[in-house]
C-alpha cells in the first residue's frame, strides 16, 4: 500500500522521531506520521514474528487484516465526523441494528439487496444524528449518546431480544468470502480507505468538512452550508457502520444484536492514533486505517503469545497513550 | 536608512528623564531584558534584543507586525523560552518556565488576543487563578470586592455576573485591563490595549496608567497607535525584524515622523489617504429597516458605488450586529437589502456572497480564518477551485498565489495560516475576499492592531475598491481613519444611525457629540 500520495497535507505534521528516517523517506516522504505508524506495524509484526514465527504465515497476517477491517471501515467513517468537530457514540449500536437488519434481509431478498438494505438502515441511523445535531443545536456528544441508548434497544427489539440465525449461505459467501486469497471485508477495507483518502484531499466535500471542524463559523460566512455538510458525514458514519453490521453478520452466520460498544471505542482509538484530532479539523483517513491495523496486529499477537484477554485490553490502552505520547513529543519537538 | 536612529540609540540601560524617583544615579530595572534570541524553525524571531525598564515609566515597544515584539513579550512572561540571553528582574536574573512564575516575581500582561474565560463571569475571570481562600473555600465576597474595585478604576459599566462572552470585545478587554491591574504587578505588560477601546475608553485606561506610573509601576506598553505613544511613552525602543534598533527618551522624539522611521527605517506617507474627490455613482448598497431585536432599531441607509461611507459609533452601538444583519450572519426582524438598485433576499451568509455582498470580519482568529487549513484552503474557501465536486490542490495553490500577488505579500501558500504573522493573516482573509469580485465590500475594523506600514496599505485597498466602481462601508472605531477615508460618515448610537456627515461636517468634535450624545 503506498499510502504516501493520498495523505491530507493537514495531517503532514513531520514527525521526526519513532522511526528511522531512512523508512521515513522511502515510504511515506512528507507523510512522516503515517511512515511512523507504517514502521510501528512492521515492528510489531517482526516481533512477534520472532517470538511465534507461525505468526508471519500469510494466512495468519491475513486474519489479521480481517480483524482490522471491521473496526478499520468503522473507524473511516468516524474520521469523517471527527473533523468536523463532532463524534458519533452511536456507531456501535448501528452496527447492532445493521447486522441485525442485514439477517432478517437476507432471509428475504437476494445478498447484494440485503447488504446494500442494511447500509441503508446504517445511514439512515446517522441521517437521525445528523439531523437531530444540526436542527436542534444540541451538541454531538449528547445527541449521540442518546441515539447509542436508542439504536442499542431498537437492535433487540427488532432481533426478539436473540440472536437471528439462519442466514443463507449466498449472503455469507457475499461478504465473508474471498477473492484471490484476500478476503472480501480487507479488500472493502483497503479500497474505502483510498476511496476516503481522496475524498478528504481531492473533494470540496472534504475540504468543507476540515473547514467546518477548523472554524464552523468562518466555514458558515464563507457561505458554506455547514449543518448540511455536517449532518452528511454522519451519514457517510451511518453508512460506514451500516457495512460493518452486514460484514459480521456474514462472518458469523448470526446476526448478534449485542454488538456495539466494544467496537465504538476500538473504532475511535484507531482514528485518533491515526492523528485525527478530536477537536476537529485536522485528520487523516490513512492514519485511521494504519491505527486498526496496529489495534488488530496487538490484539492477534498477544493472543498468540497466550496473553489473557484482561492484559489485552491494557496492552492495547497503553499502546493508544503511547502513540499520542510520541507524537506530542515529536510535534513539541519540532515547534 | 537607519542611520539617525542608531546614532541616536542612547545606552539602552540609561535611566529615564521622567518619573525618577529613585535617589541613586544607578537604580537597577524593574525588568531588564539582555541579548534575548529565539528562533522558530526558519524564522529568527528575536535575535540579541535587550532593553531596560525603570519603576515609574512607561516603556513602549515599537515595531512593525512581525519586528519580534510578540515574542519579546511572550519570553517576558514565560510563555516561551528564549534560546538565549537573560531576564533580569529587579538586577535577578530569572527563568521562567510558565506565565506562573512571571507572575509570581511580580509581572502582570494584558494580551492583545483576548484571554479570558468565555463562559464565566467578569468576577471569576478577574480572581482566576488567584482565588483567596477562606476555610478551604473561595471567598466570593472578597473576590468581588477586588474585582469592582478593579474594574471601578476603569469606570466599567457593564454588568459583571454575566459570562463574559456576553460583553462587547471592548468590555472584555477591559476585564482583561482589570485583571492585570488588581494583581498590583510590579511591572506591567500591555499588548495593543487600546486596540479595540473607543476613545473614551482609551482616556480612562491612559488614566489609570499615570496613576500607574506615579505609583511606581513599570509600564511596558505596545501599541500601533503614534499619538499615544507619544503621549504616554517616556522611553520608546524599536524592534525591526528581530533586532533591536534602539531605546530613545520622549525628549528625544520629536514626531510621529520619528517613530515611523524608528520602526521602519524609512519615511511613510501619513495617514492621509483622503477621499477620491471623483463624484461617487450610482447607488451599490441600499439598506431598509433592518432590525435587530434589542441592537439595531430600523436603520436605513444607503452607499453609492466609488464611495467610501465610515460607520462610527461607540462600541456597542450595534455597528457589527448591523452588518452581520444585513449578509444573513445573524437574523434580523425586519429589513430589506438592495444591491445596486436590486431587491436581494438574504437569508444566509452564502445569499450575501451571491448578491454580490463582502463582509471582512472583525474578530480574524475567529471569524475570519481557519488556522490550521492552508493559506490556499483559506483564500479558496467560498469557491474552492474544481469541478464536479472534485478539488484540485494545484490550481487551488495557484488561484491562491494569484490572489495574494495584489496585497504586496510572500508566503508560501500551502502552509497553515496558524504560521503566519497577523498581517499577513490579515492579508489571507483580505485575498479571500477580493478575489470574489463583489459589488459591496463591508469591513469590520479592518485595522484593528496592525502596525503603519500594513495600515496603509489596507487603506490604499478600501480606496482602490472604490475607485474601482465599489461600495464600500467601513466600521471603525478608529476616528482618524475613519475621517481620513470616509467620503461620509455615518453615526449610530444606540442601535440607530444618529447622524449622517459630508466630508466637510465630519469633524473628531462632531463625529463624537453624535456617537455620545444622550
Amino acid at each position: 500500500m503506498s499510502q504516501s500520495t493520498l495523505t491530507p497535507p493537514e495531517s503532514a505534521t513531520p514527525t521526526s522521531g519513532g522511526g528511522t528516517s531512512v523508512d521515513l523517506r522511502g515510504l511515506a516522504g512528507r507523510a512522516a506520521r503515517q511512515g511512523g505508524l507504517i514502521v510501528v506495524i512492521i515492528a510489531l509484526v517482526a516481533g512477534f514474528g520472532i517470538a511465534r514465527p507461525f505468526f508471519l504465515d500469510p494466512t495468519n497476517l491475513m486474519n489479521v487484516l480481517l480483524q482490522a477491517a471491521v473496526v478499520g471501515i468503522l473507524a473511516l467513517g468516524q474520521t469523517y465526523v471527527l473533523l468536523t468537530g463532532g463524534i458519533d457514540l452511536s456507531i456501535g449500536s448501528t452496527v447492532a441494528v445493521t447486522a441485525v437488519s442485514a439477517g432478517l434481509f437476507a432471509q428475504q431478498v437476494p445478498a447484494p439487496l440485503a447488504i446494500l438494505l442494511a447500509i441503508g438502515v446504517g445511514a439512515l441511523c446517522g441521517l437521525a444524528n445528523g439531523l437531530l445535531i444540526t436542527v436542534t443545536g444540541i451538541t454531538p456528544f449528547i445527541v449521540t449518546l442518546g441515539t447509542m441508548s436508542i439504536y442499542a434497544g431498537l437492535a433487540l427489539i427488532i432481533a426478539g431480544g436473540q440472536a437471528v440465525y439462519g442466514i443463507p449461505v449466498a449472503f455469507e459467501n457475499a461478504l465473508a468470502g474471498g477473492v484471490a486469497g484476500i478476503p472480501i471485508p480487507v479488500f472493502l477495507f483497503v479500497v474505502l480507505t483510498v476511496v476516503s483518502a481522496l475524498v478528504l484531499k481531492y473533494t470540496i466535500f472534504g475540504e468543507y468538512l476540515i473547514a467546518i471542524g477548523g472554524n464552523s463559523e468562518v466555514a458558515r460566512l464563507a457561505g458554506i452550508r455547514v449543518g448540511q455538510h455536517t449532518a452528511t458525514a454522519y451519514v457517510v458514519a451511518g453508512a460506514a457502520a451500516g457495512l460493518c453490521g452486514a460484514i459480521l453478520t456474514a462472518r458469523l452466520g448470526a446476526a448478534d444484536p449485542t454488538l456495539g460498544a466494544d467496537l465504538l471505542l476500538t473504532a475511535i482509538a484507531a482514528t485518533v492514533m491515526g492523528g485525527t484530532k478530536l477537536a476537529g479539523g485536522q485528520g487523516s483517513m490513512a492514519g485511521a486505517a494504519f491505527g486498526a491495523i496496529i489495534i488488530a496486529t496487538l490484539t492477534a499477537g498477544l493472543t498468540s503469545l497466550n496473553v489473557q484477554a484482561f492484559y489485552q485490553q491494557v496492552a492495547v490502552g497503553a499502546a493508544i497513550i503511547l502513540a499520542l505520547l510520541v507524537d506530542q513529543v515529536a510535534r513539541s519537538r519540532k515547534a | 536608512m537607519s542611520e539617525a536612529v542608531s546614532q541616536a540609540v542612547s545606552e539602552p540601560a540609561e535611566e529615564p528623564a521622567r518619573g525618577s524617583t529613585g535617589s541613586g544615579t544607578h537604580r537597577v530595572p524593574a525588568l531588564e531584558v539582555r541579548d534575548l534570541s529565539k528562533s522558530f524553525p526558519g524564522v529568527k524571531a528575536l535575535e540579541g534584543v535587550g532593553f531596560a525598564a525603570y519603576a515609574g515609566e512607561v516603556h513602549t515597544l515599537l515595531g512593525e507586525n512581525g519586528a519580534g515584539k510578540s515574542t519579546l513579550l511572550k519570553t517576558v512572561f514565560g510563555v516561551q523560552r528564549p534560546d538565549s540571553g537573560e531576564i533580569l528582574v529587579d538586577g535577578k536574573p530569572v527563568s521562567f518556565t510558565e506565565p506562573s512564575d512571571a507572575m509570581a516575581v511580580g509581572i502582570a500582561m494584558v494580551h492583545q488576543e483576548l484571554s479570558l474565560v468565555s463562559e464565566v463571569t467578569a468576577i471569576q475571570n478577574l480572581v482566576l487563578g488567584r482565588e483567596r481562600r477562606r476555610l478551604g473555600v473561595i471567598d466570593w465576597r472578597e473576590a468581588r470586592r477586588r474585582a469592582t474595585a478593579a474594574l471601578e478604576r476603569l469606570r466599567f459599566d457593564a454588568p459583571i455576573d454575566v459570562p463574559v462572552s456576553r460583553l462587547s470585545v471592548a468590555q472584555q478587554q477591559l476585564v482583561e485591563l482589570a485583571r492585570a491591574i488588581s494583581t498590583d504587578a510590579r511591572i506591567i505588560i500591555m499588548d495593543e490595549p487600546t486596540a479595540s477601546l473607543t476613545s473614551a475608553e482609551s482616556e480612562r485606561l491612559f488614566e489609570v496608567i499615570e496613576d500607574l506610573r506615579s505609583a511606581g509601576t513599570a509600564v511596558i506598553y505596545v501599541s500601533h497607535r503614534l499619538k499615544e505613544v507619544l503621549d504616554l511613552s517616556d522611553r520608546v525602543t524599536a524592534l525591526r525584524d528581530g533586532c533591536l534598533v534602539g531605546t530613545k527618551r520622549r525628549s528625544e522624539i520629536a514626531s510621529e515622523d520619528d517613530l515611523v522611521q524608528m520602526m521602519v527605517g524609512r519615511e511613510l506617507a501619513a495617514l492621509g489617504v483622503s477621499g477620491s474627490g471623483a463624484e461617487p455613482g450610482e447607488e451599490g448598497l441600499r439598506v431598509e429597516g433592518v432590525s435587530v431585536p434589542g441592537v439595531v432599531d430600523d436603520v436605513s441607509f444607503a452607499v453609492r458605488r466609488g464611495e467610501v461611507v465610515g460607520l462610527a459609533g461607540m462600541v456597542g452601538a450595534g455597528r457589527t450586529e448591523l452588518a452581520r444583519a444585513v449578509i444573513g450572519a445573524d437574523r434580523r426582524s425586519s429589513g430589506e437589502v438592495y444591491v445596486q438598485g436590486e431587491r436581494v433576499r438574504i437569508k444566509r451568509p452564502g445569499d450575501a456572497i451571491a448578491a454580490g455582498i463582502a463582509l471582512l470580519t472583525e474578530d480574524r482568529k475567529h471569524q475570519g480564518l481557519a488556522l490550521d487549513m492552508t493559506t490556499a484552503s483559506n483564500v479558496t474557501l467560498m469557491d474552492p477551485p474544481g469541478r464536479g465536486g472534485l478539488l484540485s490542490r494545484r490550481r487551488q495553490k495557484a488561484v491562491a498565489t494569484e490572489a495574494l500577488k495584489p496585497l504586496n505579500t510572500k508566503m508560501q501558500v500551502d502552509k497553515p495560516v496558524r504560521t503566519l504573522s497577523g498581517g499577513n493573516q490579515q492579508k489571507v482573509v483580505l485575498a479571500r475576499w477580493l478575489r470574489t469580485e463583489s459589488n459591496v465590500f463591508i469591513f469590520d475594523e479592518p485595522t484593528r492592531g496592525i502596525d503603519v506600514g500594513a495600515k496603509g496599505e489596507i487603506h490604499a485597498i478600501m480606496r482602490g475598491l472604490a475607485d474601482a466602481g465599489k461600495a464600500v462601508l467601513m466600521i471603525s472605531s478608529d476616528l482618524p481613519e475613519v475621517l481620513a477615508m470616509s467620503d461620509r460618515v455615518l453615526v449610530m448610537r444606540r442601535g440607530r444611525v444618529v447622524a449622517e456627515l459630508d466630508r466637510d461636517e465630519a469633524t473628531e468634535e462632531s463625529v463624537v457629540r453624535h456617537a455620545a450624545a444622550e
